[in-house]
């Protein structure tokens, strides 16, 4: 694929060498990105750029530190790698660090992950204007349309990854992304806006872009002559767009360094039911032309498929090389790569009629959540569920509660995966929620 | 803030996942550490990026030989280092340079925008060339030598953070770790976490300006498990600014220490305060953050030059009582939001966003300028060579009100007051915005009672300053280390605000029956 990208990451670790490392692990990598904005029937911005860079994890005398640099002059790369050494030397021995053990790379995954289509790189100029053109037009079919942006992104990016003791793997990916953004007069100064984005790996996996367009018109639409919703405990449904992020929040510290750290509500309970037994994760770096599937993780450890939670029991937590040993857990993988969420049976309007009247959450609003403690509070839009239909804009409003106890509510999951975000997540239902607003 | 739809943007680049980190050791290669220091350099296109003015005209030349009302290259250069402790030892450090120019036309609304991290003519000139190709008009006149603008003074400091070495950084992490352990039993786990950065940037304009500024940054940050029985809790505190390594004194750790140890003790005793609407005071300092979401982002002049933002039609008229003064103030020495010149080679300055009541002007950049007829007003910032500027806020402020804070408290009969924040974002059209609460209290029948704990607060930014009903006269610009985001691209900001009174806002909490 790219020997060049392979030569500089060999040479970096021998430099590393040549200074005093160890062991030495590094990546080369490069990108190119396009990305076009139209607006109002004009485009308004071409973004067209290449980019590279080195990193590299060294060891030394017992001691690890990282670096990284887009700086590929080989003069200054000698000396950028001879401070990264020499400053290794200067930290304190920690003997947790190692480099990842062959043992954990030996056996990378060989299927074609298909996440390269030769088609993006030849995306031109008339191509991407079209699908903005498509985008623009459908999103701003309708008098109350103040302003609309249609964006394309394209790209792709390949690395290279060696180590001292042997790793050597390579990646490439492609990606192209569009959508709309559209801005409503709403009552008043107020404006009503939404967004819609779709794209994948390859080309073939775009919907067509008058429908996108559209799309995130609806959205916005439906925002028109929102209110402040009531303060109350109902139950809430979360629709699969909005659920990836939910999800993102539970599995934030699940992982080996938020537990080792005493930072986590995960923490003493691998094998334990912690959760509603209606919620099942997965993580799955080898689905093909997933947004974030990947044959290793950033230190060389093989992927595999890993269950995270099992009908509500905890299988697995994410953990690295380094707060594995540090925590004596065996490592699985540092970090997330494609979050399968397994859904249930019930499509979203199976779902309103089961729900009948409570909250139907369409998106958030900042909001936080303490990964010790599990207490959350989030700001949300959406709509209230009126006799299993969905009724009034809502907006303004707060939910607040525990993820762990909110998690062991869930008692109803969509069959409708949300396929646009590397959480692959469907509709969700909670009972007992409480909500401020009004 | 707002419009964070490009996850795809983090997912694609996930099987190259990098650790950003460090130097300790001079030399970023293309100068001497002593050359960083906050003279203007006799020669900034040699002394700091190895390029000649011959070659800057050349490629600007390049660049608008399609035509171009404005256009800029914009050299960057950032090392920066990263330290952590960590059950007791550093022994986890990174570093990270970046270094590129970014180049870019502007005709009318529209921009081309190209980068390369390769500094030589060839790579340079395919930049132009992939960034002319927005315009079509025929060649503008491109400057042949540059005019240098004189170094501002906003953030000198003595010693460049290249020349600080692990050694002196090391004790001083080892020094916050055991004053926070010697704080109170009950902490049993600490770690702290170190941040400098030395970045130059040398921006060359179409008008023939050559603009080069040395910014400084550092953070440290301080967080603490404590444990009672089974119940762990962990907090935090940080401090940043634009300065050097003498800024850390024993004082300004202990404080930043005491912070994040009171913040986590009181969460043993703390709870949600009930849901619903009620009256909210908002402490001084940190809370600049209501100012960020409510006002800050909404005066961005992109969004109302498309229309987006609900001030798109208000500047001009009244939106609060006439003791409310909000402005964004860039030149405060050292504040983290601090900047000489903005990333379009503009002098950063004060734009007031509202005086005595009165909305009065948006945060521009040249586009938004050029089409409301305006001088910019210096806010066109961004997060690297990498990307297009765009308004932003530097430290954006409310300055004193006539009232004192504990008129303020005796006032409220049933609500709360908040005092630490993590996080806020806003809905630029409809108004919406929040900020997180991570600690405050409730206040009842004037005073304040029992301490609270993780709630958001959601409210509307015209509504919100409508009920702005008191203002105290303690204002403070908060010192911790705030960055902002928006559209993708990060960039570090400052806030604060004297206590003040809202007299109706959404809060999370708990339904009391």
């Amino acid at each position: 694929m790219s020997a060049k990208l392979n030569d500089q990451a060999v040479h970096a670790i021998e430099l590393a060498r040549k200074a005093g490392a160890s062991d030495a692990f590094a990546t080369a990598g490069q990108s190119r990105d396009v990305e076009f904005e139209y607006r109002d029937g004009k485009l308004e911005k071409v973004k067209d750029t290449t980019s590279q860079s080195l990193s590299l994890s060294v060891y030394a005398d017992g001691r690890y530190s990282s670096h990284s640099t887009t700086d590929l002059n080989p003069g200054r790369l000698q000396s950028f790698v001879r401070d990264a050494v020499a400053m290794t030397r200067a930290l304190e021995p920690d003997e947790f660090r190692e480099i990842t053990p062959e043992r954990l790379f030996r056996d990378l995954p060989q299927q074609d992950l298909d996440l390269v289509d030769a088609k993006v790189a030849t995306l031109d100029r008339e191509q991407r204007v079209a699908w903005c053109r498509a985008l623009d037009e459908a999103a701003r079919d309708h008098k109350r349309v103040i302003s609309a942006t249609a964006g394309v992104y394209d790209g792709t990016s390949r690395s290279a990854s060696a180590s001292s003791n042997g790793f050597a793997g390579q990646h490439e990916a492609t990606y192209c992304w569009f959508g709309s953004e559209v801005t409503l007069r709403d009552q008043g100064d107020k404006r009503a806006s939404d967004w819609f984005y779709a794209g994948g790996a390859h080309v073939s996996d775009l919907p067509d872009a008058a429908g996108v367009g559209q799309q995130a018109l609806e959205r916005a639409l439906v925002r028109l002559d929102s209110a402040k919703g009531p303060t109350m405990k109902s139950a809430m449904l979360v629709d699969s767009r909005a659920a990836g992020s939910l999800i993102g929040r539970l599995l934030r510290p699940a992982n080996a360094r938020s537990v080792q750290q005493g930072q986590s509500f995960w923490a003493g309970r691998l094998g334990e039911q912690a959760f509603s037994k209606q919620l099942s994760i997965v993580d799955d770096p080898l689905i093909r032309r997933g947004l974030a599937s990947r044959r290793y993780d950033s230190e060389g450890i093989a992927a595999s498929v890993l269950p995270i939670i099992d009908k509500g029991v905890i299988r697995n937590i994410y953990v690295d090389t380094y707060y594995g040993r540090k925590g004596d857990m065996q490592p699985t993988t540092g970090s997330p790569s494609n979050r399968r969420v397994t859904t249930g049976e019930y499509s979203l309007q199976d779902l309103l009629a089961k729900v009948n009247n409570g909250v139907y959450v369409t998106s958030w609003l900042g909001g936080n959540a303490d990964s010790t403690t599990g207490d959350f509070s989030l700001g949300l839009r959406g709509h209230l569920i009126e006799n299993g239909e969905i009724g009034a804009p809502v907006g303004e409003m707060n939910v607040t509660g525990n993820l762990v106890d909110l998690f062991s509510r869930l008692d109803l999951v969509g069959n409708d995966i949300y396929p646009y975000s590397s959480t692959l997540a469907p509709s969700l239902v909670f009972s007992d929620v409480d909500f401020s607003g009004a | 803030m707002s419009i964070k739809r490009r996850e795809f943007l983090g997912t694609v680049a996930a099987g190259s996942a990098i650790v950003t980190m460090p130097a300790f050791l001079s030399g970023c290669g293309v100068q001497q550490a002593s050359a960083i220091a906050d003279k203007t350099p006799a020669n900034p296109f040699m002394d700091w990026f190895a390029v000649d003015q011959a070659t800057v005209a050349r490629v600007m030349s390049e660049l608008t030989a399609n035509g171009a009302d404005a256009a800029d290259l914009y050299f960057q250069h950032i090392r920066s280092n990263n330290l952590r402790l960590e059950d007791g030892i550093v022994s986890a450090a990174s570093s990270d340079i970046q270094q590129g120019v970014g180049l870019r036309v502007v005709i009318g609304d529209q921009t081309g925008y190209a980068f390369t991290e390769d500094l030589t003519l060839p790579s340079m000139l395919a930049a132009a060339r992939t960034a002319s190709a927005i315009a079509s008009r025929s060649a503008e006149v491109a400057p042949q030598s540059f005019d240098p603008m004189a170094m501002g003074a906003l953030y000198s400091t003595s010693v460049p953070w290249a020349d600080v070495g692990i050694d002196r950084k090391l004790p001083l992490l080892k020094m916050v770790e055991s004053k926070a352990k010697a704080m109170d039993p009950a902490i049993d786990r600490v770690s702290v976490y170190w941040n400098d950065a030395d970045e130059r940037v040398m921006i060359a304009t179409l008008d023939g300006r050559l603009v080069t500024d040395h910014r400084p940054m550092t953070r440290v940050t301080v967080t603490v498990n404590a444990k009672k029985g089974d119940e762990v809790q962990s907090g935090y505190s940080n401090i940043a600014a634009r300065e050097d390594f003498n800024w850390y004194t024993e004082e300004r750790l202990d404080t930043m220490v005491k912070e994040a140890v009171d913040r986590t003790m009181i969460l043993f005793d703390a709870r949600r305060p009930p849901a619903g609407e009620m009256p909210v005071i908002l402490a001084s300092g940190a809370s600049g953050i209501l100012l960020h979401e409510a006002i800050g982002h909404g005066m961005e002049a992109d969004f109302n030059r498309k229309g987006t933002s609900i001030y798109s039609d208000m500047i001009g008229k009244k939106v609060a009582e006439p003791f409310v003064t909000v402005v964004d103030k860039a030149t405060i020495p050292n504040e983290r939001g601090a900047l000489n010149y903005d990333d379009e080679g503009n002098a950063a300055g004060k734009t007031t966003l509202v005086e005595n009541g009165i909305l009065k002007s948006y945060l521009h950049d040249q586009i938004s300028a050029r089409q409301y007829g305006l001088n910019p007003t210096g806010s066109g910032r961004r997060e690297s060579y990498k990307y297009a500027p765009m308004p932003r806020m530097s430290c954006t402020f409310m300055e004193d009100g006539p009232h004192t804070k504990e008129e303020i408290i005796a006032s409220v009969d049933r609500g709360i007051i908040c005092e630490t924040y993590t996080n806020g974002q806003v809905q630029i059209g409809a108004g919406d915005y929040t900020f997180y609460v991570k600690n405050g209290w409730l206040v009842e029948g004037g005073k304040v009672t029992a301490p609270i704990k993780d709630v958001n607060i959601i409210g509307n930014g015209p509504e919100s300053l409508r009920q702005i009903t008191m203002v105290a006269n303690d204002a403070r610009l908060d010192t911790g280390g705030w960055t902002c985001g928006k559209n993708g691209q990060s960039v570090p900001v400052s806030q604060g605000i004297p206590t003040v009174l809202v007299s109706n806002m959404t809060v999370g909490g708990e339904n009391v029956s």
